[in-house]
């Protein structure tokens, strides 16, 4: 990586930034991992969620001399990757006759993914059926709500932090946090009852 | 909206309850943590490969590409566009020229019929008379029954 950076990306033109040249390899590989899991999550396609990454990566690279470290590197790029999935939503909309989700993602994979405090197959059998249902819900929140849930469900930052990076109030953020939480409880559990009775 | 909006806030559980749920329910947001995790890890536990922000300049640079192209494009047809635009503007002047000189003409007819009429009006001089006498024979009127010299004879269209 740090051969990648160094050699085929232009050099740093000021002295005096926040990130240096020699720590955004170690920012790539610190903050990729959470960036690319944020954009697949948000956008249930592995492929779009790695080139999105790049993107982000790119982006935080060529405006690194406009950070001056007023919000954490991780707020940072995450609004970053906010901005890209809004641009890419929208962008999709515009090209609707397009296949899209080609590579789409299922969060649970059965057999890929076992949880940990499963003691018998059918408990872990369940407990993938309640985490299908409880993704198939998130799946159809609006925008914003998804975001913040995402963001304090999966990637478990404070609410600060939320605000931070989307930009909003932090009650604004709660109001939205709250009627995700309902609107997921009341899928799921809605979904369970009817395919128990 | 915003006095409802406040109460809505004002409705709200507290923090703890909501930033982490109890029961079986904050169980399976776990798990879907947990699983959101272990799928994003299977693609990001491999080292970033060399030149792996390349493809995003690539794609940086074909987007930037595109849109001079766009740009240029569009300047080309405004460009082609131009010629059939003047083309269409003397079409306009001309139909209206048209209507100018029609104008022009009905006016000059006008005149000219009224200055024909000034001179037949006028008093035929005294020398003229017996020509003016031969020109009200030969105009046809619709109340005299004498024949006019033009008119043919009607005894040699009976004969």
């Amino acid at each position: 990586m740090g051969h990648m950076v160094s050699t085929e990306l232009p050099p740093l033109a000021r002295a005096q930034s926040v990130l240096e040249l020699a720590d955004f390899d170690e920012v790539v590989r610190l903050y990729r991992p959470r960036i690319f899991r944020f954009l697949m999550a948000s956008i249930s396609d592995r492929d779009v969620a790695e080139t999105l990454t790049q993107d982000c990566f790119l982006k935080a690279y060529n405006a690194r001399h406009q950070f001056r470290g007023e919000s954490s590197l991780n707020t940072w790029l995450t609004r970053i990757a906010l901005n890209l999935v809004r641009d890419h939503l929208r962008s999709r909309r515009m090209r609707f006759w397009q296949k899209t989700r080609e590579t789409a993602l299922d969060i649970v994979d059965v057999g890929e993914w076992i949880p940990d405090g499963a003691s018998t197959p059918e408990d872990v059998c369940l407990q993938q059926e309640r985490v299908r249902e409880i993704w198939q819900a998130v799946e159809k929140l609006s925008r914003q709500q998804r975001t913040v849930f995402l963001l304090r469900f999966v990637e478990e930052m404070e609410l600060s932090e939320i605000a931070e990076s989307t930009g909003m109030n932090t009650s604004t953020v709660k109001s939205h946090l709250y009627r995700a939480l309902r609107i997921v409880r009341e899928r799921a559990s809605g979904k369970s009852e009817g395919e128990q009775q | 909206m915003t006095t409802h909006a406040n109460q809505f806030r004002d409705t709200l559980p507290p923090d703890e309850v909501m930033l982490e749920p109890a029961g079986q329910f904050g169980a399976d947001l776990r798990n879907l943590r947990s699983a959101v995790h272990r799928a994003a890890d299977r693609q990001t536990t491999e080292p970033v490969p060399f030149g792996w922000l390349n493809a995003a300049k690539r794609r940086r640079h074909a987007a930037q590409r595109l849109m001079v192209l766009a740009w240029t494009c569009a300047a080309l047809l405004c460009i082609g566009a131009l010629p059939f635009l003047h083309h269409a503007k003397p079409v306009v002047s001309r139909s209206s020229d048209t209507v100018a000189r029609q104008v022009v003409t009905e006016t000059d007819d006008t005149a000219l019929l009224e200055q024909v009429d000034t001179a037949v009006s006028e008093s035929v001089p005294s020398s003229l008379a017996p020509l003016d006498a031969l020109d009200t024979l030969n105009s046809p009127s619709p109340t005299s029954t004498q024949p006019t010299l033009h008119a043919p004879e009607k005894k040699n269209v009976a004969q």
